[in-house]
């Protein structure tokens, strides 16, 4: 069975780019665009992996964490951020990983990796 | 009863005394958007510019560090330019920006022989054996200096060079610090100088020094000011570039694979070329918020400008779909800003307007005198108007409600209005939409018959 990775990003091009590079290392991708949708896909589907973006229109990643950690406590979570800074908001401890935006995806394909156990 | 009189006074009167006209002009320095070297024009003019009694010709020292040197000197060069200049200065209706530009004129004639020559004067600003002129800064005293040629205190070359027996020295003092020294002499019509002459010429010295102080500080303040916001602003760009690069950088990785097929390699480049257009929008924004505030400001008809703004074709296809409602006053005034910041600044107000207001929505744009010598023009949006936190936010840089917003566009407005000495300001309740005025400084423009 694929596990199952829900990629919130609400840069389309990116979001774009994610898809297709994990959907080729084997994960199921639902990508969404903002944190309320995040939120409706959770409550129908059962995650393996939450990806997340921070600074994004409606609801930051910060306050989407926090509302995951309420409903379910057990689904990882990366952060996958441009901004380095937010590592300062204790908030995003609560993730198990925080990756920063760079040119290359392998750091993030090595993080997915090690959480899911691949 | 109450009656109301304005602090500055726009015009110099003729009839009033002399000593109130001038520390009238040396005080309307601390108000006016010039530079510190034209508004240093000013008040050596303001004690130069009296008829017979006034002192002839005033030369300026400045500190700069533990130097003392010579920087500007301001004054006619034979009796007959004093009385031209005179009469410039006592023409009816004249004021502070006529005086500056007359006079900006009047130094750079100057540079190639008076001052010149009083620039590669330059002394120890903190030696308890220095000479004059450098003595009276030094001693923190006001010398008045009669039969020079016989006082060996004053230094030969200085005296060479200025040619008078009489003079006097008056130390620039703020706080507890000299700031520079200005020397007075009558030198064309070799009228001695009274006591009450050094009276005034001490006041005017003291209210001098205070200008030059507080405006080498504001300056200081600017530069920290910068500075932060700089370090602010490389931190804000390196996140907004990682965006874009992390795109190119994965897009890229994809067409290195072998066998691409024809249609992902063009649509991978496609987002290659969009990716790289908006880093160079990054970049051009960065570039333009950082030139903004280098050009001086002048008077101006903005009407012109306006009208060019609300044709262009960016707000033209705004406007399409939102109702641009325009009242302007006719015969608009000039006002007082860097003409092609003017142009910016409003382009950028409406931008604003426009993408705050839903389509059907109507953008007004007013243009209307507040009392004399204030000239406001208006923008007001019916969008979703702006909370009072935001409202707190709105003019630090970086700060934005946009998805795509830079946060640079009022910072940029706001640092013009700063540059010009206008002020911008915002009133808005939320759900109904937001009016941005700009006030600029103004003047009635004289009418041609």
């Amino acid at each position: 069975m694929k596990k199952k990775i829900l990629l919130v990003e609400d840069e389309k091009s990116l979001c774009l780019l994610y898809e297709e590079e994990l959907s080729r290392e084997g994960y199921d991708i639902t990508a969404v665009t903002d944190a309320e949708a995040a939120l409706a896909q959770l409550a129908g589907t059962a995650f393996d992996l939450i990806i997340t973006d921070i600074r994004m229109p409606g609801k930051n990643g910060i306050e989407l964490i926090t509302q995951i950690m309420g409903l379910r406590k057990d689904i990882p979570i990366i952060i996958n951020s441009a901004y380095q800074s937010y590592k300062e908001d204790f908030m995003t401890w609560a993730a198990d990983a925080y990756v920063v935006k760079s040119a290359s995806l392998d750091e993030l394909k090595a993080k997915i990796g090690q959480l899911l156990g691949a | 009863m109450i009656e109301k009189y304005s602090i500055l006074s726009p015009e110099f009167e003729r009839d009033a005394p002399r000593e109130l006209m001038l520390l009238s002009i040396i005080s309307q320095s601390f108000f006016q958007p010039f530079s510190l070297e034209d508004n240093l024009i000013v008040i050596l003019t303001a004690l130069t510019s009296g008829s017979g009694v006034g002192f002839n010709r005033a030369m300026l020292f400045l500190k700069h560090g533990d130097r003392i040197k010579g920087e500007m000197w301001l004054g006619p060069r034979s009796a007959e330019e004093a009385g031209l200049i005179w009469e410039v200065l006592s023409t009816p209706g004249i004021g502070y920006v006529e005086i500056v530009e007359h006079n900006r004129a009047l130094v750079s004639k100057n540079e190639d022989t008076l001052s010149a020559r009083l620039k590669g004067l330059v002394y120890a600003a903190d030696d308890e054996s220095a000479l004059i002129p450098a003595y009276a800064a030094c001693r923190k005293e006001i010398l008045h200096v009669r039969e020079a040629s016989n006082e060996p205190l004053v230094d030969r070359r200085f005296l060479n060079l200025i040619g008078v027996e009489e003079f006097l020295c008056i130390p620039l003092l703020a706080r507890d610090d000299v700031v520079g020294e200005i020397i007075l002499d009558n030198a064309i019509t070799r009228t001695p100088i009274s006591p009450a002459d050094i009276k005034l010429a001490g006041v005017c010295g003291l209210m001098a020094g205070n200008y030059i102080y507080s405006s080498t500080l504001h300056r200081k303040l600017l530069d920290v000011e910068k500075m932060a916001a700089m370090g602010e602003m490389a931190m804000f760009v390196t996140h907004q570039l990682r965006n874009p690069i992390a795109a190119i950088g994965g897009f890229t990785d994809q067409l290195l694979k072998p066998d691409v097929p024809e249609d992902r390699r063009n649509r991978n480049l496609t987002i290659i070329r969009d990716e790289i257009r908006r880093l160079d929008g990054i970049i051009y924004q960065m570039g333009h918020f950082l030139k903004v505030s280098l050009k001086e400001p002048v008077y101006f008809d903005p009407g012109p400008a306006i009208a060019a703004v609300l044709d262009s074709p960016e707000i033209q296809a705004s406007a399409r779909d939102h109702a641009l409602n325009v009242k302007l006053e006719p015969c608009l005034p000039e006002i007082m800003c860097d003409p092609t910041s003017f142009g910016e600044v409003l382009r950028n107000l409406l931008a604003n307007a426009f993408d705050a207001t839903p389509a059907g929505g109507a953008v007004v744009v007013r243009g209307y005198r507040k009392g004399p010598g204030a000239y406001v023009l208006s923008v007001r949006d019916t969008g979703r108007g702006i909370t009072n936190p935001d409202k707190e936010q709105l003019f630090k840089p970086f700060f934005t409600t946009k998805e795509k917003g830079m946060g640079l566009g009022l910072p940029f407005i706001k640092r013009i209005m700063d540059t010009c000495g206008g002020k911008i300001e915002v009133q808005s309740r939320v759900g109904k939409g937001a009016a941005f005025k700009l006030i600029f400084l103004s003047r009635e423009r004289e009418l041609t018959p």
